[in-house]
């Protein structure tokens, strides 16, 4: 017999409740690591799938609110160009639609000379042409979701367009998204002279600094706007933030009540076992043990409710990403700080559900629990 | 032979006084000797005997053990944990934990580990003729088999004192008169003083010390030399 025997004995002679509490803790956890898979997901969905396109940089409009809100003026491409160091740089528009009034999808405008389209990867059909009318390139993933091929029409933005290539990336972003030429898009959007940012690219090969200070070069050619590589680019977009303080407050309201959800399952545990408390006391257990042996009940239950909740909120994330709404736009990112997060979250939850029942555990006189028979 | 346990001028009340359990005991008792506290329902002997060992708490007076005044739950839950066995007359066994647990539940905290604890409560229960039955839960034992199991769990520790409340009380003649044995012999063998708390003159007589009570107060207090003195410790 150990410390945990009798914790887990008192857990396991009231199955139904422990499961039923156990399920709860379960479910806030899952709801945490969903929300924050989930609003991280977005984050690096589009960082990756801008980062494949080949860019080393991106300029955008500094504490942009969201993705397709950055604005940057057409004008300031000739000056990044002119940074030593700069290979190429193109603009770029984007814009989130719905493909044949169906699946949601990132819309990319790319200029017609942009290098974006030199290392596209196209398993079917060619780049657009000139005097192809309203031509697009659909990412595999989509293409197949939409049952769409080369010569087929999709309709994005209230406008058919052409389908004239199919192309495989290696981000879920992009395999979703379609690429079609900037001018009409920037025609559909009415945003004729700006884009949503700029991707640069440096000359190879790149040595360990040139980053860094090529980066130093564009802010001061591009005054008042951000700088920076694609993860800095998708950490500077503040509707990330506004989804990560959601999520965030969300997870908390209901750690909350998950801690209460142990309160309450212990509580009941404590007046239907004065009794064997009561012995336990006369025994010569300590009140310091007696209290132990409650909180271990709840770090149990904690701990089984994390572990759970943890696989249950990646199936979650795992299907809300695979929804028409999200399918191309979230891929769930789950890292080990929001894993150790969730489970600092339960093992500061359960504690703090299993302290007053118990602490009033420890305040019963054995006399009077042994009463209570 | 030197003062086990003190009680001075020990007053318990309930219901914010309105009920006065025990007023004004005194009551000194050996570390070898056997003590029957006697007297009716209600007279408030088990109150004595909760407040001997520190399972209530005394309105009034002062309770000592080995002459230190003990205060508080921390420090009586320390003084029975090594220094006194409590048998109930109900047995009050843990009904989730096999016979063999419910000793080793009072040695958690006092013997090291797992191991140790196992191997001195399969002895315990060897001793006291349950070695066959270490695996079975309270409800598979029979009345004695439980009083046994109950006195096998308040010895675990070796106390200096074993208090037994109305300890054949839910037990037949004969039973009554084994576990009384028991409790004789643990006197015996190991050199722990007794108080039994009973209204059963029988039981009484067995024990070295008589001390009636009656509305709370102490009536008479008179010694025989019914139970054998202890021998040396085994």
């Amino acid at each position: 017999m150990t410390e945990l025997t009798l914790p887990l004995r008192g857990l396991l002679a009231r199955p139904l409740r422990t499961l039923l509490t156990v399920l709860g803790i379960a479910l806030a956890v899952a709801g945490f690591v969903a929300l924050t898979g989930l609003t991280a997901g977005v984050q690096h969905s589009f960082a990756s799938g801008i980062d494949e396109n080949g860019a080393d940089l991106v300029v955008s409009q500094r504490a942009a609110f969201n993705l397709v809100s950055s604005t940057v003026p057409k004008a300031l491409g000739s000056g990044l160009s002119a940074v030593p160091n700069v290979e190429a740089v193109s603009g770029v528009l984007l814009n989130i639609t719905t493909a044949d009034d169906n699946a949601n999808i990132v819309m990319a405008g790319w200029p017609s000379d942009s290098f974006l389209w030199k290392d596209m990867h196209l398993v079917a059909g060619r780049i657009p042409a000139p005097g192809d009318q309203w031509p697009v390139i659909l990412g595999e993933s989509i293409a197949t979701a939409l049952d769409k091929r080369v010569g087929d029409t999709v309709e994005l933005q209230f406008q058919p367009y052409q389908i004239v290539g199919i192309a495989s990336f290696s981000s879920v972003l992009n395999q979703n998204s379609a690429i079609v030429p900037l001018e009409g898009l920037q025609q559909l959007l009415s945003r004729e002279d700006v884009f949503t940012l700029y991707e640069v690219r440096l000359k190879r090969p790149l040595e360990k600094n040139d980053i860094a200070v090529a980066r130093t070069r564009l802010i001061a050619a591009a005054p008042g706007f951000a700088v920076g590589d694609t993860e800095q680019f998708a950490n500077s977009i503040r509707i990330f933030d506004l989804l990560k303080a959601i999520a965030q407050t969300i997870s908390l309201v209901v750690m909350a009540m998950a801690s209460v959800a142990v309160a309450n399952t212990l509580l009941m545990a404590v007046n239907e076992r004065t009794f064997e408390i009561g012995v336990l006391a006369a025994l010569g257990w300590s009140p310091r043990r007696i209290l132990r042996l409650i909180l271990i009940e709840g770090v149990i239950m904690s701990a089984a409710g994390g572990v759970i909740g943890i696989v249950l909120g990646v199936l979650t994330m795992q299907m809300a990403a695979k929804t028409n709404f999200a399918a191309g736009l979230i891929v769930p990112y789950l890292s080990g700080w929001s894993i150790a997060q969730a489970l600092i979250f339960v093992f500061i939850a359960g504690p703090l559900g299993a302290l007053y029942p118990a602490w009033r555990a420890t305040r019963l006189l054995p006399a009077d629990a042994l009463r209570r028979i | 032979m030197s003062l086990l346990v003190e009680l001075s001028n020990v007053g318990r009340d309930f219901d914010g006084g309105r009920i006065v359990a025990v007023d004004g005991v005194s009551l000194a008792i050996e570390d070898d000797e056997t003590v029957a506290i006697v007297g009716r329902s209600g007279s408030g002997k088990s109150t004595i005997l909760n407040l001997v060992c520190g399972l209530d708490r005394p309105t009034r007076g002062e309770v000592r053990f080995e002459g230190r005044a003990v205060n508080g739950r921390a420090a009586w839950a320390a003084v029975r944990a090594s220094r006194i066995g409590i048998v109930f007359q109900n047995f009050f066994l843990l009904q989730s934990l096999s016979a063999r647990e419910n000793i080793e539940v009072a040695l958690l905290g006092n013997l090291g580990g797992a191991r140790q604890r196992r191997v001195r409560a399969l002895e315990l229960l060897a001793h006291f003729g349950l070695a066959e039955r270490a695996t079975l839960l309270p409800a598979e034992l029979s009345g004695g088999e439980r009083q046994r199991l109950a006195i096998a769990r308040a010895l675990a520790n070796r106390p200096k004192l074993l208090v037994a409340d109305e300890p054949t009380g839910s037990l037949d003649v004969q039973t009554s008169q084994s576990v009384m044995g028991i409790i004789g012999n643990a006197h015996r063998e190991f050199g722990t003083a007794v108080i039994v708390v009973t209204h059963d003159e029988d039981v009484a007589a067995l024990c070295g010390r008589r001390v009636e009570i009656s509305d709370g107060r102490i009536r008479s207090d008179s010694r025989t030399a019914a139970m054998p003195k202890p021998s040396a410790n085994p």
